[in-house]
């Protein structure tokens, strides 16, 4: 499969009369943005905010992100979710670079939401303090999960996705500032000093961990609990197949931009032909009940065995008793001798003394740490808060509280907040983005 | 949790269905459940059969706390 | 200028050799002996007593000894505590590590030592205080003080202390993230440790996995007359969450009644649900006794397979809970369960 995208690198965004793209700046003709935004009769309010890296800037709840695509050839930028099902991965689309679109909610959190901050300490944490954010701040009628820790966020997420498309659309008809290439032959096509090369697969543990549909991350649409392990070429990946969930911790989860940037897929594109043959992916997923772990690791080890695979990365969207599906599918692979290095965040407590992952086996002896969940962060108060600051503390987020003996609530008066790392807007980045490690102190 | 109660001398079984999990925390006397969202009932089926396999896993885990045993074991159901 | 104490043997103290290792505990003015070199290597505080203590004396007399030194320093005023370095001298590394670990505990001050890697006092004490690599023999004091002096000096000035092998001290079994300076994402650093493993090159993992600590087996008990007590970590709790339990990371847990219930009622009878994120919670909220046994347990109670029910469950929730808090709130579960004598229990996790 062959995938070119035509990059086009925004260096600012601004609102006018006429959406349009010239030389790094992105204008936007926000009426219009704004009714693709309500085209869904459950968006009962929604307004569209930009900032850029060093605003004095907080947003808070972000419930996704996504890089605005078009796809040239026709057919969907996220099939399945902004139009019907076709395959994608090949021909030719256009990316606005350097940007993303972010669901917030005007009001409302859940648990697997996150916090951004556009400039100070707190921007360390989250890869998208350094990308122009266009925010659509929204509330719905969605009442039946108005009060529940647990939201699907699903009107919000889906007009997020119309929006960057429509972004996207902007550019489809003008010369892209520079283009990438994607492309990786049939298996058994591939050249001869190719085929010499160590094999590799990347497996994928999408989150999936949520039994009624409407909070797990997509492929193609399709809710990833109700499908087992399969292969896929890393440019479906990259190219809009796999919509981010709302459910995970959110510096665990991975968010639609973080699957059309894949780091760790584009590092196995550079190596390919040097020093590995890079097989493609094995897309598995998470899964609730031991025997479902097992199967799905069972699976992988079938795929990537029949594949020829002689090494593997694996990467989870999560942690807790989704170590165990990560650890069993390692320990399989490496009992069918494939080599196999793993991409994981910790959980080792506020006082770094827990034991890191829920699941250990000495089998995995190749770990590559991005982060520790539960690291305690205190940041000062910023000038302006896009969202609602109060969510962090109110709305059950993963990594904010009400109340605490000790540490008090997560959002003080002054508009200072204390929260764990847990809640940093997909600030871990298993993907392969992470400059964190932990290390022993 | 379980390991500080076995330390304190107090005898316990935990029932789980994540094993891995239990083995890597150090619980010694295990009880596989059926999942994690309904451990002891899965509620697709009718309540006579929950409770069936309830009372038989609890069985099960009374007799694993009357067992003596040399190292840490997953008790069959 | 700040002030430390330095903890010495008897044989760096200048007290004397083997002969003089049953030498009781005592304290000098200023520096003695290795404690010049240290006072000369710090920046900005000196050494202004010296605590001199036989290893002998300290081994066979430990609860005396410490008592003693504690009571010297009761009462003087010191920003930090020094011992050795010890080197591999087995019985003054233990010495080192449990006078700096009671000074830590007492006084809340920094507490420094040094040992070599097979002296017995790194494994003993490296969870509990800063003991820096050093060298296997007195020949290494010129190496190994100035090491001890250099935390000293970031410890007393509030600088940032680095992780363990950056600072050269034995880790502790502490985990936290850091920011790489280089940046180096962690693909790029997935892709370097794959190709090292497949070529059969040396590779660091970024988290070795630690042995499993396993606790002796509890005995078997005779059920007939046994009281069973019912733990979760599943949440599930009264519906209006009197304790305020945390969904996730929890730090609260809570006691309540089940005296003569035959079983939990559900979260429509405004009975009992549950509170855990990390899972789907219609089926436990629908019926509670799925997580929470009590129907079941009350069935082999009435058929006198068990003797009784304590009459309280304990509830807490298991996602993404510290491994530290989750003993500190089993420990005061347990103050609960001895007082009124349970035998068992059955813990169900989600």
């Amino acid at each position: 499969m062959r995938l070119e995208i035509g990059n086009f690198h925004v260096h600012n965004v601004e609102f006018g009369k006429t959406s349009s793209y010239k030389d790094g700046t992105l204008t936007i003709n926000k009426e219009e943005a704004l009714a693709v935004v309500l085209e869904d009769e459950h968006i009962t309010d929604a307004d569209i905010v930009l900032t850029k890296p060093g605003d004095d800037v907080r947003i808070v709840p972000v419930k996704e992100a996504i890089e605005p695509r078009f796809r040239l050839n026709g057919g969907p930028a996220f099939p399945g979710v902004t139009g019907k099902i076709e395959r994608v991965g090949s021909g030719k689309a256009v990316a606005l670079k350097n940007c993303s679109v972010l669901a917030v909610g005007k009001h409302w959190g859940s648990f697997g939401d996150g916090l951004i901050d556009m400039s100070g300490e707190g921007a360390k944490y989250s890869i998208f303090s350094k990308l122009n954010n266009i925010c659509l701040v929204a509330d719905t009628d969605e009442e039946f999960e108005r009060h529940q820790i647990q939201k699907k966020n699903h009107a919000l997420r889906w007009a997020a996705h119309r929006l960057a498309e429509y972004l996207g659309s902007i550019v489809k008809d003008m010369t892209p500032d520079s283009s990438e290439l994607f492309e990786l032959e049939p298996i058994t096509k591939r050249d001869e000093k190719v085929q010499g090369l160590p094999s590799v697969v990347f497996v994928m543990q999408p989150q999936s961990q949520i039994e009624e549909s409407g909070f797990n991350d997509l492929v193609y649409g399709w809710d990833t609990n109700t499908m087992l392990p399969t292969y896929m070429h890393p440019n479906e990946v990259l190219d809009g197949a796999m919509i981010g969930g709302s459910y995970m911790c959110c510096s665990s989860k991975w968010s639609t931009y973080d699957f059309q940037n894949c780091p760790t897929i584009k590092s196995l594109y550079n190596e390919h032909g040097k020093t590995i043959n890079f097989l493609g992916v094995i897309m598995s997923n998470l899964n609730v009940s031991l025997e479902q772990k097992e199967r799905a690791a069972m699976f992988v080890q079938q795929i990537a065995s029949n594949l020829g695979a002689d090494a593997a990365i694996i990467t989870e969207e999560g942690y807790g008793n989704s170590d165990a599906d990560f650890i069993e599918c390692i320990r399989l692979l490496e009992e069918a001798g494939i080599k196999t290095v793993g991409l994981t965040n910790e959980c080792t407590g506020r006082d770094g003394l827990s034991q890191p992952l829920a699941a250990l086996d000495i089998s995995a002896d190749a770990i590559v740490s991005c982060g520790n969940v539960s690291t305690l962060i205190e940041l000062p108060p910023m000038g302006t808060v896009i969202g609602e600051l109060e969510s962090l503390m109110r709305d059950g987020l993963s990594g904010g509280w009400a109340g605490d003996e000790k540490l008090g609530p997560s959002v003080r008066e002054d508009g200072s907040i204390i929260m764990e790392n847990n809640s940093m807007f997909c600030g871990d980045s298993t993907l392969g983005q992470s400059p964190k490690m932990v290390i022993e102190f | 949790m379980v390991k500080e109660i076995e330390k304190a001398g107090i005898t316990v079984v935990q029932m789980a269905n994540l094993i891995p999990i239990a083995r890597t925390v150090g619980s010694n006397r295990m009880v596989p459940t059926i999942s994690i969202p309904y451990p002891l009932g899965d509620p697709k089926t009718s309540k006579e059969e929950q409770w069936k396999l309830r009372y038989h896993r609890v069985g099960v885990a009374l007799d694993a706390l009357s067992t003596d045993i040399e190292e840490q074991t997953v008790f069959e159901v | 200028m700040k002030k430390g104490i330095l903890y010495l043997n008897q044989f760096f103290g200048q007290i004397g050799g083997e002969d003089k290792a049953d030498y009781e505990p005592s304290i000098h003015d200023g520096q003695v002996g290795a404690g010049l070199l240290l006072n000369n290597l710090l920046e900005d505080a000196e050494i202004t007593h010296t605590v001199i203590c036989g290893d002998n004396f300290m081994g066979s007399n430990e609860e005396a000894a410490v008592d003693s030194i504690l009571g010297f320093l009761e009462g003087k005023e010191f920003d930090i505590f020094f011992a050795g370095p010890a080197f591999q001298a087995g019985r003054y590394g233990n010495a080192c590590g449990v006078i700096c670990k009671a000074v830590k505990e007492k006084f809340g001050v920094p507490v420094v030592t040094s040992m070599h890697q097979e002296n017995p006092g790194v494994d003993m004490f490296k969870k509990d205080i800063y003991i820096l690599r050093g060298g296997p023999s007195a020949a290494n004091m010129k190496k190994d003080m100035p090491k001890m002096a250099g935390l000293g000096n970031k410890l007393l000035k509030g600088e940032e202390i680095k992780g363990a092998e950056a600072e050269g001290y034995y880790p502790r079994g502490i985990r936290f993230e850091i920011f790489l300076e280089d940046e180096t994402p962690a693909s790029e650093r997935a892709i370097s440790m794959l190709l090292k493993k497949i070529n059969n090159e040396p590779f660091v993992s970024e988290l070795p996995i630690p042995e499993l600590e396993t606790v002796p087996i509890a005995p078997a008990i005779k059920l007939a007359d046994a009281k069973i007590a019912l733990i979760t970590s599943g949440g599930i709790v009264p519906v209006d969450n009197p304790d305020k339990i945390q969904s996730a990371s929890a730090t609260r847990w809570g006691r309540y009644s089940i005296e003569g219930m035959k079983r939990l009622g559900n979260e429509a009878d405004g009975a009992f649900k549950t509170i855990h994120a990390g899972y789907d919670p219609s089926a436990a909220n629908a019926d509670p006794n799925i997580t929470l046994p009590l129907d079941a347990l009350r069935a082999y109670e009435e058929e006198g397979k068990i003797g009784s029910i304590h009459d309280y469950y304990y509830a807490t929730v298991g996602t993404g809970t510290a491994e530290g808090e989750a003993a500190r709130m089993a420990l005061e579960i347990i103050e609960y369960l001895k007082a009124d004598n349970v035998d068992a229990v059955i813990l169900t996790s989600t």
